[in-house]
């Protein structure tokens, strides 16, 4: 049958050119190459505006702010060396560092540096801290000048003891300053012409973002703290690899084509735990997973009933088999890594199956069914959810889980649409930023849990104070307030996880969550 | 000799199905959603026929109330179809015309769709509950359906007595109640048979891309996706529900084939 | 011929609006929009209106409807929401790899098929019959998903002889990706013989009952020439109907064992965008499997006469 193998030929040919279609060779980078992954593509080059996590880490490789934050959640210098306050907090004057040089060569100067602010605080801007630094926010901005060469004046509309915290945000790229060639002439971004021990390289969508070493980049001195402190590249280039899938990721790992795996899931742990030449580096993270209960139904506006809920829940047990054994069971908003994280904040909640059924019983529960939204996204928010439905069982409360995709409790989260809902916070470096999100105003913003009028105070006076000791005692009112009332029960923090290979050396985890691939050498083999 | 030997490994294992459903109901081996914390990942033993999963449930007491969840599910979805599919079916193989040609079209837009992308966004939009999945599925093989019965309306029109009917003066209703779909029930009783077993086997799919029969309810699907983190370090978890689908339908296609063999004239020899 | 095929691609044309249409209503009646997904969990509303408006989320859905039909006609399926990627182009780069799988494995198992399915038939109710159809039924019974999962485990996991997972492009590693391949096309080949062995095998016995082979054989040819030059060609016919059906819905279908291999695939693209609520793209890859489907099926119709010789076209 002669057409039948005309056919086949065809097929053949076809299936050959398909092959030979994919994509050229990528040019393999030279010198010094330390390979990280990121789990998914990064959204833009340019810091803080159109952003996620993976956005944020690799543009901090880049860019510098004038301040940076320090691993203990506190704002250290950057680009400033120093700076004054003034004594009624509404004027801050930085001085620039000595010798600082844009990847492009230019000098960087009190101008350039006005020249980036203002991009950020200009009205049609989308930088993510915009308006908390605007009018009506917590440190609203209200001019931006510079004074000679190496000193910049920023005046604020009233004191605000976070602002310079609001600075060194990781999720507003560390308000980093970029040289003006950064844009184009029409005002387009390009790519990002910052400070930081690495130059911006090549983006490949999907595929990697290298980034080589900046030959020029003048280092604080010191020890790296955070962001900030003494920086230097150690290898020739950093490449990031977007490797979307975990367990692919781990297989490169273990394959050496890989030599940093960082935010390893807790259930992928297995696959590279005791491999030989595999070191795991661990960290606990300043974000908090937990259950939000919405106060405004009908059933769930009995504090007692939700006090039940908590007191059903074995916190201890839940975290190790949610985490594989990773993360820290905690009872409070307030992080186990935080320096605020104090006597009141550590008891956990005990679970008392007695007093459960006691307090539902008292609240008049007769086993209503309560929805407890979930979803896949981390798997660990759906296992919590699993763990918390069987444990209230034994309470006599039945809670019914209702698995949803990410989007959809997404879009309930923000707009207060559910019962009970297990959710997780990303870190933030300071408590009242913790704290913010969970307090606030229902009608305006129906994602917040927790609106009552002593809470709203609270968390006003500990955005308005600066002493630690004063704040300190802020909170722990505050955590008080917080387990009398629970509009949400805490259940623990996760810890930052990284696979190494044993060539890498100096990569240290840090509350902020980031990886930070300066300070860190790869051996050649 | 071949059709029997078929036919009775068909109806044993469709009957060890209904057995596994029915004991379910008055026993189970342990509760099916009770954790057990201090055992979790335990290997099969005499205490867990099966082995217990992350969270220390027992895996065989979760694998038989999964089989009666898969079954509702696949009856209720085989069902909804099968009657949408006569009514739709009728009407255009019976009346002809527009109303065909229009049905059709809609039929063919259905059958152009990625079908797991279908249900995917259907449950999306419903929301993940053991409803939406029957809902999904039902839309996503409606056409399937709707071509058998519209071909057996088709060819049946045709035939004398139908012929006769009309000219009896009988409405058309009665005679597609009193004569068409008399006949084209063979057809279609295969074609149910056949639907049975896609629809276990979507269900498990859907629930292996996580949007299937929401937790903690267990379903084969359901224990195979989330058994997958643990492949290597406890395969028993994705063997024993992969195993009770592939018992559910091989069973179910040998009794369609012998369905098929008895209903189909074209067999009959 | 040509009048025929523009006939069929003229009638295509409704059903490729309805698809569209309801491709478009589809995905907006999802709760959560992209806006969302990409600013996260800490984002302010203003933040997100903003974003909404950017992404012209903002606008009636009737109107979103018309520009993105009207721009799709000219070949512009637009650019993601969340990585800004033109559509075309990110779809066509997932198709290469979903396509490659795909054709190999349907090529594969319409030989295998081809082959078995001839020879049960033409020794009807021998051993041979009767271990064709038992592997057919068994195979039939086993969910691709968890024949992959096996297959990984065996392969994978406990003999250590191909890669588990980490798909690497042709690109970047020719022999791994070619090594990555064998497990995911291995399984979908046997997913996909036990239909088409079924097909080729009641094909077949059909065709041997009809009186034009007995005239063959009566006329003393050998067996082999009867079965290849008279029986095979009107007994592949049907066989290649399904095989082009089967194609269409593979195309759009492999989602599940794109998962299951970690596979960048089209699949995979289609349930991710699903999830993110991409919508250019959910619209994108729908239009594109349905466009796809609609075709392959033109095609097998006009191979089907070049086959059957008892159908021509008219």
């Amino acid at each position: 049958m002669p057409s039948i193998r005309r056919a086949l030929v065809l097929g053949a040919a076809a299936m050959a050119a398909l092959l030979s279609a994919c994509s050229p060779a990528a040019p393999e980078p030279e010198g010094s190459v330390l390979r990280a992954r990121l789990n998914a593509d990064i959204i833009s080059s340019d810091p803080g505006m159109k952003r996620d996590a993976n956005t944020d880490a690799v543009i901090l490789h880049v860019v510098e702010g004038l301040v940076a934050a320090r691993e203990d959640g506190s704002v250290g210098p950057m680009l400033a060396d120093r700076w004054t306050v003034s004594p009624d907090g509404r004027t801050y004057r930085f001085h620039l560092r000595d010798g600082v040089r844009f990847h492009n060569g230019a000098p960087l100067t009190a101008a350039a540096v006005v020249w980036s602010l203002n991009r950020y605080l200009a009205p049609d801007s989308r930088w993510r801290c915009k308006a908390d630094l605007s009018h009506g926010g917590v440190a609203p901005v209200e001019s931006v000048r510079a004074d000679g060469r190496d000193m910049v004046e920023v005046r604020l509309e009233q004191a605000a003891p976070l602002f310079l915290a609001e600075l060194a945000r990781l999720d507003c790229g560390g308000t980093g300053i970029v040289h003006r060639d950064s844009v184009d002439a029409a005002g387009r971004w390009r790519y990002p012409i910052g400070t930081g021990p690495f130059r911006w390289g090549e983006w490949r969508h999907k595929q990697f973002i290298d980034l080589p070493r900046f030959d020029g980049y003048r280092s604080l001195p010191g020890a790296p703290d955070g962001i900030g402190g003494g920086k230097q590249a150690l290898v020739d280039r950093v490449r990031f690899s977007v490797i979307p899938d975990g367990s692919a990721a781990a297989a490169a790992l273990v394959r050496g084509s890989l030599d940093v795996l960082d935010a390893l899931a807790p259930n992928e742990l297995a696959n590279v735990t005791g491999v030989p030449g595999i070191h795991l580096s661990s960290a606990p993270s300043l974000d908090f997973y937990g259950v939000l209960f919405q106060v405004k139904d009908p059933l769930l506006a009995d504090p007692r009933l939700r006090r039940a809920i908590a007191l059903s829940i074995d916190v201890g047990a839940l975290t190790r088999v949610v985490t594989h054994g990773t993360g820290s069971a905690d009872s409070s908003p307030i992080p186990t890594a935080s320096p605020f994280f104090g006597a009141v904040q550590r008891p956990l909640i005990k679970r008392d199956l007695a007093a459960a059924r006691a307090l539902a019983k008292e609240a008049g529960y007769k086993g209503q069914p309560i929805r407890l939204a979930t979803s896949h996204s981390p798997p660990e928010m759906y296992d919590a959810a699993i763990l918390i439905q069987a444990m209230a069982r034994d309470a006599g409360i039945n809670i019914e889980v209702e698995t949803i995709d990410w989007a959809s409790q997404l879009a309930r989260y923000t707009n207060g649409n559910y019962q009970a809902m297990v959710f997780g916070f990303s870190a933030r470096l300071d408590p009242s930023l913790t704290y913010g999100v969970l307090i606030g105003d229902k009608r305006e913003e129906p994602r917040k849990a927790w609106d009552t009028p002593e809470a709203h105070a609270l968390l006003r006076q500990s955005i308005a104070t600066a002493d630690p000791a004063a704040r300190q005692r802020i909170f722990d009112a505050l955590e008080r307030r917080f387990r009398a009332e629970v509009p949400a029960i805490i259940l623990y923090n996760t810890h930052r996880v990284t696979a190494l290979r044993d060539r890498v050396t100096g990569y240290r985890n840090w509350p902020g969550q980031t990886q930070r691939l300066w300070n860190v050498a790869r051996e050649a083999r | 000799m071949r059709g029997r030997a078929h036919q009775y490994l068909g109806f044993g294992l469709v009957g060890l199905l209904l057995l596994v459903i029915l004991t379910g109901f008055v026993w189970l081996p342990y509760d099916p959603l009770a954790i057990d914390l201090d055992n979790v990942l335990a290997p099969p033993s005499w205490a867990h026929w099966l082995g217990t999963d992350q969270f220390g449930r027992d895996v065989a007491a979760r694998a038989m109330l999964g089989a009666r969840i898969s079954a509702f599910i696949a009856l209720q979805t085989v069902a909804l179809t099968v009657l949408a599919g006569l009514i739709v079916g009728l009407a255009s193989g019976f009346l002809r015309g527009w109303t065909d040609r229009i049905l059709m079209t809609f039929s063919d837009a259905l059958l152009a769709f990625p079908g797991i992308l279908l249900a995917l966004s259907l449950i999306a939009v419903l929301g993940q509950s053991r409803h939406s999945i029957v809902i999904a599925l039902s839309i996503a093989y409606l056409p399937s359906v709707v071509r058998v019965v519209r071909a057996a309306a088709l060819s049946i029109r045709e035939r004398e007595y139908v012929e006769a009917s009309r000219a009896a003066g009988d409405g058309p209703l009665y005679t597609v109640w009193r004569y068409v779909l008399p006949n084209a029930l063979p057809p279609v009783l295969i074609i149910a048979t056949s639907l049975f077993g896609w629809v276990v086997l979507s269900e498990s799919a859907l629930s292996f891309l996580g949007v299937g029969v929401p937790a903690p309810a267990p379903t084969w699907g359901n224990m195979l996706s989330s058994a997958r983190p643990y492949m290597a370090s406890a395969s028993w978890l994705s063997i024993a529900p992969g195993l009770c689908i592939v018992a559910t339908l091989l069973g179910i296609n040998m009794l369609g084939d012998a369905l098929r063999d008895r209903l189909d004239p074209r067999n009959a020899a | 011929m040509l009048t025929y095929i523009f006939k069929r691609l003229l009638l295509a044309i409704p059903t490729l609006f309805l698809v569209a249409l309801a491709v478009f209503l589809l995905v907006r009646l999802i709760p959560g929009d992209p806006a969302q997904v990409m600013l996260g969990e800490g984002a302010s509303p203003e933040a997100i209106a903003s974003l909404r408006t950017e992404l012209g989320l903002d606008e009636a859905v009737p109107v979103q409807f018309a520009t993105w039909l009207g721009r799709s006609l000219g070949g512009d399926l637009g650019n993601s929401a969340i990585t800004g990627e033109p559509v075309g182009a990110l779809i066509l780069s997932r198709f290469q790899l979903t396509a490659v799988v795909v054709l190999i494995s349907v090529g594969l198992a319409t030989l295998i098929a081809v082959t078995f399915g001839l020879l049960a038939a033409w020794r009807q109710n021998s051993r041979l019959d009767l271990a064709v159809l038992g592997m057919a039924s068994f195979v039939l019974a086993v969910p691709s998903f968890w024949l992959g999962l096996v297959l990984l485990l065996v392969f994978g996991v406990m003999l250590q002889w191909l890669p588990v997972v980490g798909y690497v492009p042709f690109s970047e590693d020719a022999l791994g990706a070619v090594l990555f391949l064998v497990l995911p096309i291995v399984t979908l080949t046997i997913s996909e013989t036990g239909v088409l062995t079924r097909m080729m095998r009641s094909s077949t016995i059909d065709v041997l009952r009809l009186d034009y082979v007995t005239h063959a054989r009566a006329k003393g040819l050998s067996e082999r020439t009867v079965l290849m030059r008279h029986v095979f060609p009107n007994a592949f016919a049907p066989t290649l109907t399904l095989v082009g059906l089967t194609l269409g819905r593979l195309f759009g279908g492999i989602a599940v064992i794109e998962t299951v291999f970690t596979l960048p695939g089209l699949g995979r693209l289609m349930v991710d965008s699903v999830l993110a609520r991409d919508y250019p793209v959910v619209q994108g890859c729908l239009l594109f499997t349905a466009t796809l489907y609609v075709l392959v099926n033109l095609l097998v119709d006009i191979l089907y006469p070049l086959f059957d010789p008892r159908v021509t076209v008219s």
